[in-house]
């Protein structure tokens, strides 16, 4: 069935929240970031940042040496949450169907709407115009037959974007874009083409998918739907998700155990957080790697019992990292933590024979969960932890 | 075999062992229900391999035999006959015959000795009492039991034999019941056997108020109980069921004492607007009084007051309702007492007075 889905996606979202509560900011280069000296990244940059090469995942101390007089704010997440949610308020007005990628980014299916509500162009621009005039911020909107080309069509005219590709129009929408566009290329695989000699999407479908194969591995099969607009995956809204996963591709590739234990440890704290956000508990954790040449690999363990534990996620993930990888470790352009295999959860609810040591962990994540509505998450960390933040 | 009965001798044991036998069952035979006659005496056996049931009557004209029939078309035929009907059931090669008046059935069959009955019950440790005794001991702690835990030893009911007592405790992990009595049988014995759910529930349908007796026969792994002319015989859990006297708190120091039809109605109330799926509530205890509140995701809410009597430091504490309102429905005592520590430590629940049923629920993150 021809489906129409939309991507928003709110530009320098953490950046554009701060300048709207302190407007004076508006044209000065503005990071939301950890602080330089505790190894902290950028979360968002202005577009003024962005002028001077600031991206977000770079590091602060990096930022701040491309453009000094940059104003650097600490992240309030939990009022990013907040502004997300009205933003989801909006987009529940047209379709139930809402899959967050992040506080600042989803999809939504309007397949369904479009006889309520009008076309998806039509609905898209109504999104995007009352999340101006309700909220004052902005956002970009990418309308397409399916997740990758709606994805595309959000970025291609940002900031303030609009971009709606019918669904006879994918091909020739895609064909001139730079292969760096596709889905999991990144900086290494647009080195792979550019020694191929492909520099478009439209040239990598002439490409011969045999030789495409040899370069790519597994990920070549992947590529090759997407070079031709083909992307089946459902929009799935995270209520009737069936896994909470949470992934970071490196800016470089990295080998160092230490660096990715850290990362290990705020992965799963993060994907323990948006369990315990929904109300829910996994039996299954499972850790994911991408390595230097596409490969993907997966080691997935079931725990005793169901957890949202933020620790026996670790633990878990960590004995996968450190016994179900090849050995010697290759260096990961990706790690990620998933959890699967949801219970009942029963809410807060204390248990009588649980072992006074989970009881306890539970505890340290409800006050972590605490701290950070209050003050953000990242403002308490555990020991050890040396990722960004 | 061949008997003659009349039809309301005959459907009151046939519904007994009918309810144990279930609809959908993976082995032919067990959806057919074991007929035998000896001696001028018919019994009937249903079982679904965990929970056994035996009911017997009188029969005129016995030659002994036995056979098994399709449990649910016996049982539907002779529901169908009318109001004092004589059935008469023999035999005829594979078949069965039933004959009532005009009315002619002939009924599929299976070999008597292919029927899973079970034999005796091996160890056993054998005492009575008054069905009311054992129904009350039941019926105080099983809304407790988990169902379908993976925690499978949980999933049914604790019987204890200790320091001359009987004990039943029932547990899910969040809640817990204790329901003890005096019994001079059981001094000197010590001995823990776990009822599957199954087999509680059967049993507490089964178990009558009155003062008539019941047997008791606890194996190593079946308890059997005899209750005059029915018999239910159930598979014993294998496992170990948790340390739960480590989990009922030491008197607290913070105690509350309510009326408790006025506590049950209040919290009746409130929880129509709880959460439905972790149906939590907010206790606050001040000077006397407690202030009950529930909210739900439609941002809906209800408050109650209720007289209390405490006289501690105000706090508060969250439980899961149905937990508060299953405990408060099986206390018998007018006044209730509430015993707590701390916001993440259990409440012990009792009638006031009562030493024979306790009740441990655990609070809820809110």
């Amino acid at each position: 069935m021809q489906r129409t889905i939309l991507h928003v996606d709110m530009d320098a979202f953490f950046a554009a929240v701060e300048i709207r509560a302190r407007p004076e900011l508006a044209l000065l280069p503005v990071i939301v970031g950890g602080a330089a000296e505790r190894r902290g990244v950028v979360a968002a940059a202005s577009y003024a940042a962005r002028r001077y090469g600031i991206h977000s995942a770079m590091p602060t101390a990096t930022a701040l040496r491309l453009c000094p007089q940059a104003v650097l704010l600490p992240p309030r997440h939990e009022h990013y949450a907040e502004v997300s949610q009205q933003i989801h308020a909006i987009f529940a007005r047209y379709t139930p169907q809402v899959e967050p990628l992040s506080l600042d980014e989803a999809f939504l299916d309007v397949t369904g709407s479009e006889r309520l509500f009008g076309s998806g162009e039509a609905i898209g621009r109504r999104i995007r115009q009352e999340i101006r005039t309700e909220l004052g911020l902005v956002a970009s909107v990418g309308v397409a037959p399916n997740k990758f080309v709606a994805k595309i069509a959000s970025d291609i005219d940002k900031p303030d974007g609009f971009v709606a590709v019918a669904p006879d129009q994918v091909q020739a929408f895609l064909d001139p874009l730079p292969v760096g566009r596709l889905w999991g290329v990144g900086k290494v695989g647009a080195r792979v083409f550019e020694r191929l000699g492909i520099a478009s999407i439209g040239q990598l479908r002439a490409y011969s998918p045999r030789l495409l194969q040899q370069h790519f591995g597994n990920f070549a099969d992947q590529l090759w739907q997407l070079a031709h607009g083909a992307d089946e995956r459902p929009v799935v809204s995270e209520r009737e998700a069936r896994s909470i996963s949470q992934e970071t591709t490196f800016p470089r590739d990295i080998d160092d155990r230490e660096v990715l234990r850290a990362w290990l440890q705020d992965l799963a704290a993060q994907v323990a957080w948006r369990l315990r956000r929904h109300g829910l508990q996994g039996r299954t954790v499972q850790l994911k790697v991408r390595l230097a040449d596409f490969s993907t690999l997966t080691r997935a363990q079931t725990l005793a019992q169901p957890t949202d534990i933020s620790d026996e996620i670790r633990r878990a993930a960590l004995g996968l990292f450190e016994q179900r990888l090849p050995r010697p470790l290759p260096p990961l352009r990706l790690l990620g933590i998933g959890v699967s295999g949801f219970a009942e959860s029963h809410g807060g609810q204390a248990d009588l024979f649980a072992a006074a040591e989970r009881e306890r962990q539970s505890r340290i994540d409800a006050v972590m969960d605490q701290v950070a509505e209050r003050y953000g998450r990242g403002s308490l960390v555990r020991g050890g932890r040396r990722g960004p933040g | 075999m061949k008997f003659t009965i009349s039809r309301e001798a005959l459907l009151k044991p046939l519904q007994v062992v009918g309810g144990v036998v279930e609809k959908r069952q993976t082995l032919p035979i067990l959806a057919n229900v074991l007929v035998q006659v000896a001696n001028g005496k018919l019994t009937l056996t249903g079982t679904d391999l965990e929970v056994e049931l035996t009911a017997t009557a009188t029969v005129e004209n016995g030659t002994d035999g036995e056979i098994t029939l399709p449990a649910r078309k016996f049982n539907d035929i002779c529901r169908a006959l009318p109001d004092q009907a004589v059935v008469e059931v023999s035999i005829d090669g594979d078949k069965a015959v039933i004959r009532s008046g005009k009315s002619r059935f002939s009924l599929s069959t299976l070999p008597a000795t292919e029927y899973p009955a079970t034999e005796g019950v091996a160890g056993a440790f054998r005492l009575s009492m008054a069905q009311e005794v054992l129904k009350g001991l039941i019926d105080q702690t099983q809304f407790c039991m988990a169902n379908q835990d993976v925690r499978y030893y949980l999933n049914g009911m604790l019987l204890e034999m200790k320091g001359g007592q009987l004990r039943t405790v029932a547990t899910d992990g969040h809640r817990l019941a204790i329901s003890e009595t005096d019994s001079p049988e059981v001094a000197g014995e010590e001995r823990q056997v776990i009822i599957p759910r199954k087999g509680v529930l059967e049993l507490s349908r089964l178990l009558g108020d009155g003062e008539a007796q019941c047997e008791l026969t606890v194996g190593s792994n079946h308890i059997r109980v005899a209750l005059g002319e029915v018999v239910m015989t159930s598979k014993l859990v294998d496992g170990r069921f948790p340390d739960y006297e480590r989990v009922v708190p030491k008197a607290g120091d913070r105690l509350v004492t309510a009326d408790r039809h006025v506590l049950r109605q209040a919290l009746q109330r409130t929880s129509i607007l709880s959460n439905e799926k972790y149906r939590g509530i907010r206790l606050q205890f001040d000077q006397n009084l407690l202030r009950a509140t529930v909210n739900n995701p439609e941002q809906e809410e209800a408050e109650e007051e209720v007289e209390i009597s405490y006289d501690g430091a105000e706090f508060e504490i969250g439980f899961n309702v149905s937990y508060l309102l299953d405990a408060l429905n099986v206390v018998k005592q007018d006044q209730v007492v509430l015993s707590m520590t701390d916001a993440n430590s259990s409440c012990l629940i009792y009638g006031a007075g009562d030493k024979n049923s306790r009740y441990v629920v655990m609070p809820m993150r809110l």
